[in-house]
């Protein structure tokens, strides 16, 4: 399952595009709790680290 | 009686290390830096830090950033669409990040940095070989080898009978 490793450490690297990109729609949106099956915290973590990366432009804001 | 003080010392001083908060600075350097002037550049940040103690680092790397970014630097606007992209993990003291932040903002080889708590342990995920089968790779599948028919031997009275059961 694709959310296993960071039900593992709840905790999101920004860095890790790789992983973060699972979890994005294709117009690089943030994927809902329901649709990735994450806890609250891991959730919340995952959103931080989109919004780092998209901050130090690792990923688009956008995608058309 | 001096050993046990000391024990009760290095309890309360190991705490105390490991508690040092640990942060990551991500940067970006301008292309224009080139190969050559990375080394220098790092160089320098490394020394902003201090005392902190390194835990891990990255050397910059060239990469394509994923939007365009535009800096104003002296009257003029610069665009970048890629750049030297490196980080430094480091475990210093809480207020020491404010004039850190204030010299890499002054630098104008770094285009963008962020600075982040974290954790001594490497949070990316780590990345596993993925089969699409258990089978051993390599190895050629050979085609199951079909045993050839041979035809039986059928007595003629056989032959009769089944003849007549299916003319009825």
């Amino acid at each position: 399952m694709k959310g296993d490793y960071i039900a593992q450490f709840q905790q999101v690297d920004y860095k890790d595009i790789e992983t973060i990109k699972k979890f994005l729609n294709p117009h690089g949106k943030i994927m809902p709790r329901r649709r990735t099956g994450l806890s609250a915290k891991a959730q919340r973590s995952l959103s931080e680290a989109v919004k780092r990366a998209r901050f130090m432009a690792l990923l688009p804001y956008i995608v058309r | 009686m001096a050993e046990t003080a000391q024990a009760a010392l290095a309890s309360t001083q190991a705490p105390a290390v490991s508690k040092t908060p640990v942060y990551e600075v991500g940067f970006h350097l301008v292309p224009t830096v080139g190969e050559d002037g990375l080394g220098a550049v790092v160089e320098k940040i490394r020394k902003m830090l201090g005392d902190a103690e390194i835990i891990k680092e990255s050397y910059p790397v060239k990469m394509t950033l994923s939007y365009v970014i535009e800096r104003a630097t002296q009257g003029k606007r610069e665009k970048y669409s890629e750049s030297y992209f490196g980080w430094i993990k480091f475990a210093t003291e809480r207020e020491a990040l404010p004039q850190l932040q204030a010299t890499l903002q002054a630098m104008h080889e770094v285009m963008r940095f962020l600075v982040t708590e974290t954790t001594r342990e490497d949070l990316t995920a780590q990345r596993r070989a993925v089969f699409s089968s258990d089978r051993l790779e390599g190895k050629t599948l050979e085609k199951p080898t079909s045993m050839p028919e041979k035809p039986s031997e059928v007595s003629e009275a056989e032959l009769d009978k089944s003849i007549e059961a299916l003319t009825g």
